[in-house]
C-alpha cells in the first residue's frame, strides 16, 4: 500500500478529537491507518476487491451506508470499510456500527473501538450523525452472519432504527451490495448454548479460514428518506422508509449476482 | 443572590465558593463544612458554619436556623463523602439521609427557591467496558450487588429527583468523574492504591471533569432558572490505560474475574452534555492538571536552582 495512504488516514482523515488523540468512542486514527496498511494485501490480492460506485459516497455531512451481512465473522464489514477509506478523497472514516455484545469481547472490543467501530445504541449513532460522520451499518445484524448457506444473498429480518435516525438527521442513505462474503466463509453450525462474553452463539465455520472469494462491492443510488424530520416520529413512515432501503439493497444484490462471472473469478 | 454551599470545604465546594464570591450578583455565601472552623481567610460576603451532616437534626437546624437567619434563597449541596472506600451507617447518613432531609426542608422553607444538587455519572446503568454516550433519560443502576457508595449515590439521586415539580426549583447535576483528591472519585482512589489493577483485555474510555469546570457548571446552574437533570461532562476523554500513564502510575492487567469485586474499576458512563450546553450554557474547557513525573519535577527544580 502506498505509504501516503497511511499518512492520509492517520493525519488527514476528519476526526473529532475529544482530547489525547482519541474520539469519545475510542477511535484512534493511527491505529486505523496501521490496520489499513496491514490489510492491504488481503484487500488487493487475497479478496481482489472490485468496487463500483464509491464516488457516490457524500464527501461531507452525515450519511449512512447500509449493506448486506454474511460470513462467520464480519470480514465483509472490514472489506467495506477498507474500500471506503481507500476510495474517498479526502478519506472518509466509516464508523461501523456493531452489535451490543461486540464491545464486551476482551481485546477485540478495544481494538475495534480504536478502528472506529461504535456500539449500536441510538444515542451513539445519533451523536455520530449530528457530528456529520459517515456511518456504516448492517440492519440484518447477527441474523445476517448466522444465516444458512441456502439462504445466501436473501436479506434476513431487517431492523428499522437506522431509518428513523436517517430521517431525523436528514442523512442520505446509500445501499451497498457486498458479494463474496457468503461463499468466502460459510457457516456450518451455530452453537446456541455456548454464549461467551454475551455473544448470541458460537459459530462453527465450514472452513477454518475465509476462502479467497472475489469480493464485489456495488454502491447503489443515494436515497433520501422521509419528507421531513417530523416523519421520524411516525412509525409507519419509518417502517416504509426501512422497507424502501431493503428493497433497493435486495435489488442491488440480485443485479450484482447476475452480473458477476463467478465466485472466485 | 444569597447562597448556602453545603460541603464548602471539599475541593469542589471551595471552588464554588470562590466562583460565587467573584460574581457581583452574590450578596452572601453561607459556607457549610464539617470542620469546626474554616481554614479560609475571612472574606467579605462570606460566612462559615460547621455542621455534621451525619445527623439529620444538623441538616434540619441548618435550614431552619442558619439559612433562615441569612435569608438564603439558593442552596448548593456538594457534601457527599469524599472517599468511595469508606463504608458504614454514618457514610450512608451523610450521602443519602442528609440529601433527603435537605430537599424536604428546602421545600417547606419560605426563602429558599432553588436547590442545585451534585450527583454522579456513576448512577447510570452501563457496562463499564462500553463506550456508550448516555443522556439524562438513561436508566439508573439498581444492581443490588453494586458497592455501597454506588447504591448510596443512586438512592440519593432518586430521592432528590423525586421531589421535583413543586415550588422549589431543583437542578441535579450529574457530574463526570471529578479527577481530584477528596472528590468522591473511585478512579482517583483506585489510582491512589499501592497496586493498581486493571481488567485484562479491556481499555474503556473515561471522561474526566476538572474542579474548575465543575465549579463553572454549578455557576451556570445558579445563574439559570432551568430545572431538571443535567449531565456535566469534562474536557478530557481518554482510554483508561492513558489515564494511568498520565497519572504516572503503572497498572497490572489482570483477568477481570481475578480482581476482587471491591477493587474492580468502574468506568462511569460517557455523558452526553448537550442538555447542559443548551439550557445552562455549560461547555467544558479546562483540562485535568496531571501530576508531573518525578524526573520532570527534578529537572524543574534543577532549572530553578540555576
Amino acid at each position: 500500500m502506498d505509504p501516503r495512504t497511511f499518512e492520509r488516514i492517520a493525519r488527514e482523515a476528519p476526526f473529532d478529537d475529544a482530547g489525547h488523540g482519541f474520539d469519545v468512542f475510542g477511535f484512534h486514527p493511527p491505529a486505523l491507518a496501521s490496520a489499513v496498511s496491514a490489510a492491504a494485501p488481503l484487500y488487493e490480492r487475497y479478496f481482489r476487491v472490485d468496487s463500483v460506485g464509491a464516488e457516490r459516497i457524500p464527501a461531507t455531512g452525515p450519511a449512512i451506508l447500509v449493506a448486506n451481512h454474511a460470513g462467520v465473522l464480519p470480514v465483509d464489514a472490514a472489506v467495506l470499510c477498507l474500500d471506503v477509506l481507500r476510495r474517498t478523497e479526502p478519506p472518509r472514516v466509516p464508523r461501523a456500527i456493531a452489535d451490543h455484545f461486540v464491545p464486551h469481547l476482551p481485546f477485540v472490543g478495544t481494538w475495534f473501538a480504536r478502528l472506529g467501530v461504535v456500539s449500536g445504541t441510538r444515542a451513539n449513532v445519533s451523536h455520530l450523525l449530528e457530528r456529520g460522520e459517515l456511518v456504516a451499518l448492517w440492519p440484518e445484524g447477527v441474523a445476517g452472519v448466522a444465516k444458512r448457506f441456502r439462504d445466501r444473498y436473501r436479506l434476513a429480518a431487517w431492523r428499522v432504527g437506522f431509518a428513523e435516525l436517517a430521517i431525523r438527521h436528514r442523512a442520505p442513505v446509500l445501499p451497498v451490495a457486498v458479494l463474496g462474503a457468503e461463499e468466502s466463509w460459510p457457516l456450518a453450525r451455530k452453537l446456541d448454548r455456548v454464549r461467551i462474553f454475551g455473544a448470541p452463539y458460537w459459530p462453527i465455520p465450514v472452513v477454518p479460514l475465509p476462502l479467497p472469494a472475489h469480493y464485489h462491492l456495488r454502491y447503489g443510488t443515494v436515497l433520501q428518506l422521509g419528507r421531513s424530520a417530523a416523519d421520524a416520529d411516525d412509525p409507519h413512515a419509518v417502517a416504509e422508509a426501512a422497507e424502501t432501503v431493503r428493497a433497493a439493497l435486495q435489488q442491488l444484490v440480485d443485479d450484482s449476482r447476475l452480473a458477476r462471472r463467478g465466485v472466485f473469478r | 443572590m444569597k447562597v448556602m454551599v453545603i460541603g464548602a470545604t471539599t475541593p469542589l465546594g471551595a471552588a464554588i465558593v470562590d466562583h460565587l464570591l467573584a460574581r457581583r450578583d452574590t450578596d452572601l455565601v453561607l459556607a457549610v463544612g464539617r470542620e469546626r472552623e474554616s481554614h479560609e481567610p475571612a472574606r467579605d460576603r462570606l460566612v462559615y458554619r460547621a455542621a455534621d451532616l451525619t445527623h439529620a437534626r444538623a441538616v434540619h437546624d441548618l435550614v431552619w436556623s442558619a439559612a433562615r437567619e441569612h435569608a438564603i434563597d439558593v442552596v448548593v449541596h456538594v457534601a457527599q463523602h469524599r472517599d468511595t472506600r469508606a463504608v458504614g451507617s454514618s457514610i450512608r447518613a451523610q450521602n443519602v439521609t442528609a440529601a433527603t432531609e435537605l430537599v424536604r426542608a428546602c421545600r417547606e422553607h419560605r426563602t429558599i427557591r432553588r436547590l442545585v444538587y451534585r450527583s454522579f455519572a456513576d448512577v447510570y446503568a452501563v457496562r463499564s467496558d462500553t463506550a456508550e454516550l448516555v443522556n439524562e433519560d438513561a436508566p439508573l443502576d439498581f444492581d443490588p450487588h453494586a458497592p455501597a457508595w454506588l447504591r448510596n449515590r443512586v438512592e440519593a439521586d432518586l430521592a432528590v429527583c423525586s421531589q421535583r415539580g413543586g415550588p422549589l426549583a431543583i437542578a441535579v447535576l450529574r457530574c463526570a468523574e471529578i479527577f481530584a483528591a477528596d472528590s468522591g472519585s473511585s478512579l482517583w482512589n483506585a489510582l491512589s492504591a499501592r497496586v493498581c489493577l486493571r481488567p485484562l483485555g479491556f481499555d474503556p474510555m473515561v471522561n474526566l471533569l476538572s474542579i474548575a469546570d465543575a465549579a463553572s457548571a454549578f455557576g451556570a446552574a445558579l445563574a439559570s432558572d432551568a430545572t431538571g437533570v443535567f449531565n456535566i461532562p469534562g474536557a478530557d476523554t481518554l482510554p483508561l490505560s492513558r489515564t494511568f500513564e498520565e497519572s504516572v502510575r503503572v497498572a497490572i492487567p489482570v483477568p477481570r474475574a481475578a480482581i476482587p469485586r471491591a477493587r474492580r474499576l468502574r468506568a462511569p458512563a460517557l455523558l452526553d452534555g448537550s442538555r447542559a450546553r443548551r439550557e445552562l450554557g455549560y461547555a467544558p474547557h479546562t483540562a485535568i492538571a496531571w501530576p508531573m513525573p518525578w524526573w520532570r519535577q527534578l529537572l524543574d527544580q534543577l532549572g530553578a536552582m540555576r
